[in-house]
Parts: C-alpha cells; structure tokens; sequence
C-alpha cells in the first residue's frame, strides 16, 4: 500500500512539474480595477508605512496584515487603509484561483514573505503570536 | 485433537491475516487513493506572486500576471 501511495505520488508530481509554473500555481491572474486601485493605493502609502514601520509605530502581524503598535490616530487610520487595500488583493487572488473561502492561506503566504521582507528593526509578529524586532 | 483443532484454526486465522493484508497491500480498486498533491505545490506559485506584488508596490519591479510573465 505504501509503494502504491509513493508510485502514484511521483506520478502526480511529474504531471504538474511539467506545466508551466504560471499556469500551475495560484497569481494574481486579472488586474481588475479594484485591485490596481489598491495596488496605487498602497504604492502611494508606501513610505509613509515604511517611516512608522522604522519608528516602531506599525508592524507587521501574522495575518498578513498591519497593526498600530501604539496609540496614536495617525497610525491607525494608515494601518485601516493598508489593511483595506491588502484585503482587496487577498480576495481577488482567492477569487481568481477558486479559493473562494481560503483567503486565510494567502494572508499566511503574505504574512511570511512580508516577514522575509522586512528591514532591520522593524516590528514583525512571529507565527507564534510574539512580536519581536527584525535583526 | 483438541490441540490440532486449535493449532488449524490458529493456521486458518494466520492464513486469514496474511491474505487480508497481501489484498490491501496490492490495492483497492473500489477505494481510489486520491493525493492533492497539486495544493501543497501550488503554494510555491502563490510565495512568488505575493514576492512580485510586495516588489511592485515597493517600487522595484514591474507587476506580473498571468498574461504578462516575468521576463
């Protein structure tokens, strides 16, 4: 039976490496207008999330998204339209690839490709839930 | 012959076993294994659409779709 299993698991994986990776895996593939609004959205935003993200203000949570660390209005309110925007491009990537319900797999990705991304000293929530400052 | 009796239908169980196992180790045409195999690959696709799209808005590179492939 576990001969079986592995047989037809390297059968399975030689059908799909031999697609092409694009048409393979889940993209973004249609920039409709909403997206790209939140796209030039966040574009804009960008360094002025960058500049609380440096001063210890904003970080990046575990969910792929972006939390105020301190009280401060100024810093919610980005924090809301960053968030807003990414919520945007999760559900067109989950819609677009016939995830449907399974955004929460695309906020992980997000979240740990924004954790590889992240510059030193900025504030990063682990999968565990703790917050600590990138090295 | 009591302990002949128990010895064949001890034989009998052994035989039993082993066939049962010998069957399902062959495979069951009436139970399909099915691995989504193709889930678990797909988040590699998923890693660098999420790179390209952090990278885009960023500044430092052009965004990718599916019909405008990365160079």
């Amino acid at each position: 039976m576990k001969i079986g299993l592995v047989i037809l698991f390297i059968f399975s994986l030689s059908v799909v490496t031999t697609q092409p990776l694009e048409a393979a895996g889940y993209s973004l593939k249609e920039v409709t207008p909403a997206v790209q609004n939140a796209l030039d959205a966040r574009k804009k935003r960008f360094d002025r999330l960058a500049d609380l993200k440096v001063k210890g203000m904003i970080g990046e949570n575990n969910n792929g998204y972006v939390s105020a660390l301190e009280k401060n209005n100024a810093a919610e309110q980005l924090a809301d339209e960053e968030n807003q925007n990414r919520r945007v491009i999760y559900k067109a990537i989950a819609q677009q690839n016939g995830l449907g319900k399974s955004v929460d797999i695309i906020e992980k990705v997000f979240a740990q490709v924004r954790r590889d991304k992240a510059q030193s000293g900025e504030m990063i929530q682990l999968e565990t839930g703790d917050w600590v400052q990138k090295q | 012959m009591l302990r002949n009796a128990f010895f064949v239908s001890g034989l009998l169980c052994v035989l039993f076993l082993v066939s049962g196992c010998t069957v399902k180790a062959v495979g069951d045409p009436q139970r399909p294994i099915t691995i989504n195999a193709h889930i678990t690959l797909d988040i590699k696709g998923l890693e660098k659409t999420a790179l390209n799209i952090e990278d885009y808005v960023s500044g430092e590179s052009q965004l990718e779709t599916q019909s405008t492939p990365g160079e």
